[in-house]
């Protein structure tokens, strides 16, 4: 049977589909339709596709081969944050063809490009058909953040077999191919081998892979060292025998039964033939234990000193890399690591108050920055300080020099378990942000009326202030001051506007991004300034503007947003496109770094797949769309 | 015609009533208005699937055909068809396809040469028809990209233009018919505006080439 012309082309047309989201997992039943009602059409380079006088469009369009650049036209545009450019499985415009209303933008091919041309109302019938295609025009960015989770939780299900619980079977807990040596072998070279692997638990076998004894750390002092054992003799004389064997299929759970009713610390892991697959040992078991939320919780609520903590600080990380590679979204990651870093910088205050005594002192620790909204990473470190009140019957300096003994000692502690100490300064122990809560207002107050470049500059730090341990009325008195200052002073809120439109989403007008042109960081982004910061202001100004007291960058745009009278489905996009580029940044941080250097937030966009990629450029397309609306409202 | 038409009976093949009724039709077609713009026009890609004769040559055994209808390529604007059974019948498919729309083909000595060999010798008539060859088009719309006359791969290359199956005559119709589209976008810029303008520019880079 020969194909007729129409199917040949039609699966040409799918065939490309199929490689770009949100077509690659739509219905079958829909991507057929689409398939075969695409029309192609061919745009010179420099030429126009779409314009908002052409009034309500004909079609949609998706980019087959070439570039499109949208431009925001009208009174407001300002270049750098107009343009937009897209790329091959790309579509435009979803909006307006949705509502039926004139593009906002204007296509223009940059390149010779060809696009797919759906007629008007085939795009209409589609979404009615394909729930897919529907979520995906409603919720372009969150339907492809799903998108984006599920591929790492693909690409990393290595990695995330690595958080495991008890039942897991033991054939995906053996990190690397077992070392062995054969029964003849003579025990001087089998120990020089067992040396030489870094194992604490040498497994004997024959020539047929199968295990017949095991010779462990712990059996060279008792029957080698101290016996005087010749170490000329084969190993089979000295090794244990039978070892303890369990199948691939075993759990974890059943080797450390295993291994509890026979005391031993090793398990031999056998595949069907009974041939050597692995060794797993106790401690292997310990780490899966551990690095459970409530676990280290607990571990954290319990610990007993420092090192304790210090372990634990481990364990988030490790939690931490292992809920990522699990694809979990980095609202959740963020609280998870934020509630545990809490609790352990609560432990830690807690052990020292044993040492320095506090007591009927009427205090707060603050946390400031990132840490102040919930929003760290793992590589941020310390912004802390304190607040507290001055008894009219108590003398200032002794009590002020208790806090700051009380603060250092609590700094360096943090600084043991993982959070480096501030740079800048930024800590409790400095007494310039030991204050008592008259000092805090007049030093807020300052920045409020003169809100020269350093002044901002520390409202921006200050200002996301959270008590992490301590009396909390006494930050929401400073809070509710705060947001009563700010909130009727229009002239500091255009400078905090100001301030938070220094830098723009790094869109290009060509390429998708402007990326770093530091010799230092060719190609790369900066996330942290050029990506979270731009939400983070913005949400800051709207907090500050509509005495929102939340210092969560996301609630903040919630509800800051909401009484601005911003659409809920706006501010959820905007909200997701933050919460990409905070995934990318702590991906990059643990993933890509995850051999123990310091994660930096440079991103390198062309290290991205096509799909992260897309996502990426839709989050930058959100940060300029709530930075233009902080433009109109504060005439910037 | 050519030296094979000479050598056949010149009675015709032969054709059913159905057939002549079928090719009657196609005749009664009203011929497009060629000064009309290239995006008001249907122009038709052909392309031709031969495979060599025992004797030396050329035998037509399949024909493919896109339409670019106001400057857009629609799949469901295609045809296809095999030569090996029922020739005649294909053929009349495929002029009732083209309805006498401007042919466009890459390689008109080629194309248009087997293909009217095989209208002759299958249908006994050559129907009078427009071709353009976007092997002379072309070099005189994109002399800044392939100056002199180039192989089809070089020009689709030229334009990132995917390489079709060789096999299949449908998707080597598409591949041209994407060129052409790129053609249309040139010439219009040049102000040559219709079908008419094309056919004139091509007469004269013939005539200029002494074709």
């Amino acid at each position: 049977m020969v194909t007729t012309a129409p199917d040949t082309l039609i699966r040409t047309n799918l065939d490309f589909l199929r490689r770009h989201p949100p077509f690659d997992r739509m219905e079958a039943e829909a991507l057929h339709f689409l398939g075969e009602r695409l029309a192609t059409a061919f745009y010179p380079a420099d030429s126009e596709i779409l314009m908002p006088e052409d009034g309500p469009p004909s079609f949609f369009y998706i980019v087959y081969r070439g570039k499109v650049q949208a431009r925001q036209v009208g009174g407001v545009a300002v270049t750098e944050y107009a343009t937009l450019t897209l790329g091959p499985g790309e579509g435009f415009p979803i909006g307006a063809i949705s509502a039926g209303r004139p593009s906002t933008n204007g296509y223009l091919a940059v390149e010779d490009t060809y696009c797919f041309q759906l007629p008007a109302a085939d795009f209409l019938h589609l979404q009615e058909i394909s729930p897919s295609f529907q979520l995906f025009c409603t919720r372009y960015i969150a339907s492809l953040l799903n998108q984006s989770r599920e591929q790492l939780q693909i690409q990393f299900s290595q990695r995330a077999a690595e958080q495991q619980t008890m039942t897991t079977p033991l054939s995906s807990l053996i990190k690397k191919a077992p070392v062995f040596v054969p029964p003849g072998l003579s025990t001087r070279t089998a120990l020089e081998k067992m040396v030489e692997a870094g194992v604490g638990c040498m497994a004997v076998a024959g020539d047929d892979d199968k295990p017949v004894g095991v010779l462990t750390q712990s059996d060279i002092l008792k029957r080698i060292v101290l016996p005087g054992f010749d170490l000329a003799r084969p190993i089979a004389d000295v090794m244990t025998a039978p070892p303890h064997t369990l199948g691939c299929n075993a759990s974890a759970y059943d080797a450390a039964l295993e291994m509890a009713t026979h005391g031993v610390r090793h398990i031999l892991v056998v595949d069907a033939e009974d041939k050597l697959k692995g060794v797993i040992s106790e401690r292997d078991l310990f780490a899966l234990q551990r690095i459970g939320l409530r676990q280290i919780r607990s571990s954290i609520e319990s610990a007993a000193d420092v090192q304790a903590l210090q372990r634990a600080s481990q364990d988030i990380r490790q939690l931490a890399l292992n809920l990522l590679a699990q694809g979990i979204g980095a609202e959740q990651l963020t609280q998870f690591i934020s509630a545990l870093n809490d609790a352990l910088t609560r432990r830690i205050i807690e052990l020292n108050l044993d040492r320095h005594d506090l007591y009927g002192v009427e205090y707060a620790w603050l946390a400031f920055g990132s840490e102040g909204r919930h929003e760290q990473t793992l590589s941020t470190d310390q912004d802390n300080g304190i607040i507290y009140v001055l008894p009219e019957w108590a003398d200032k300096e002794p009590l002020k020099l208790r806090l700051l003994e009380f603060a250092r000692d609590v700094n360096n502690d943090l600084a043991s378990c993982g959070f480096p100490l501030c740079t800048g300064n930024i800590m409790a122990s400095n007494p310039d942000l030991c204050l008592t809560i008259d000092e805090w207002r007049e030093r807020f107050g300052t920045w409020i009326r003169e809100p020269h470049p350093e002044a901002l500059l520390n409202a921006t730090i200050f200002f996301d202030f959270r008590v992490l341990f301590g009396d909390e009325k006494l930050a929401y008195r400073l809070r509710h001051w705060l947001l009563s200052m700010t909130g009727g002073n229009p002239a500091f809120l255009k400078a905090m506007a100001t301030n938070a439109l220094d830098v723009s989403p790094p869109l290009g007008k060509i390429r998708d991004f402007v990326t770093d042109d530091d010799p230092k960081y060719p190609g790369t982004i900066d996330l942290k300034k050029f990506g979270a910061r731009l939400f983070v202001d913005a949400a800051r100004v709207l907090a500050l503007r509509t005495g929102v007291e939340a210092t969560s960058t996301v609630q903040r745009l919630r509800q800051g947003g909401g009484r601005i009278g911003m659409p809920a489905e706006e501010l959820a996009a905007m909200a997701d496109g933050f919460h990409f580029i905070q995934l990318l940044r702590l991906r990059h941080q643990h993933l890509d770094t995850d051999h123990g250097a310091p994660g930096d937030n440079r991103v390198k966009p062309d290290d991205l797949n096509e799909l992260d990629r897309r996502i990426l450029k839709e989050a930058f397309r959100q940060a300029r769309k709530i930075q233009l609306r902080l433009k109109l409202d504060y005439q910037i | 015609m050519s030296w094979l038409s000479r050598l056949l009976p010149s009675s015709g093949p032969g054709l059913s009533p159905e057939q002549q009724a079928s090719l009657a039709t196609i005749t009664r077609h009203r011929s497009p208005d060629l000064g009309r713009s290239h995006f008001e026009t249907r122009y038709v890609v052909v392309n031709a699937e031969s495979r060599p004769m025992d004797g030396g040559g050329q035998r037509l055994i399949g024909v493919g055909a896109v339409a670019i209808n106001r400057g857009l390529l629609h799949p469901a604007e295609s045809f296809r068809a095999e030569l090996l059974t029922a020739p005649a019948d294909a053929l009349l498919g495929l002029l009732h396809f083209i309805a006498r729309a401007p042919l466009v083909v890459y390689n008109a000595p080629f194309n248009q040469g087997i293909l009217e060999r095989g209208f002759e010798q299958n249908l006994g008539s050559v129907p009078a028809l427009e071709w353009l060859d976007l092997m002379v088009i072309m070099p005189s719309l994109y002399p800044e990209r392939i100056a002199g006359q180039a192989s089809m791969d070089a020009w689709l290359s030229a334009f990132g233009i995917d390489r079709p199956d060789r096999h299949d005559a449908v998707l080597e119709a598409l591949a041209v018919a994407q060129l052409h589209q790129v053609a249309l976008a040139r010439a219009k810029a040049q102000g040559l505006n219709t079908p008419q303008d094309l056919l004139e520019s091509q007469t004269s880079r013939k005539w200029l080439r002494g074709s």
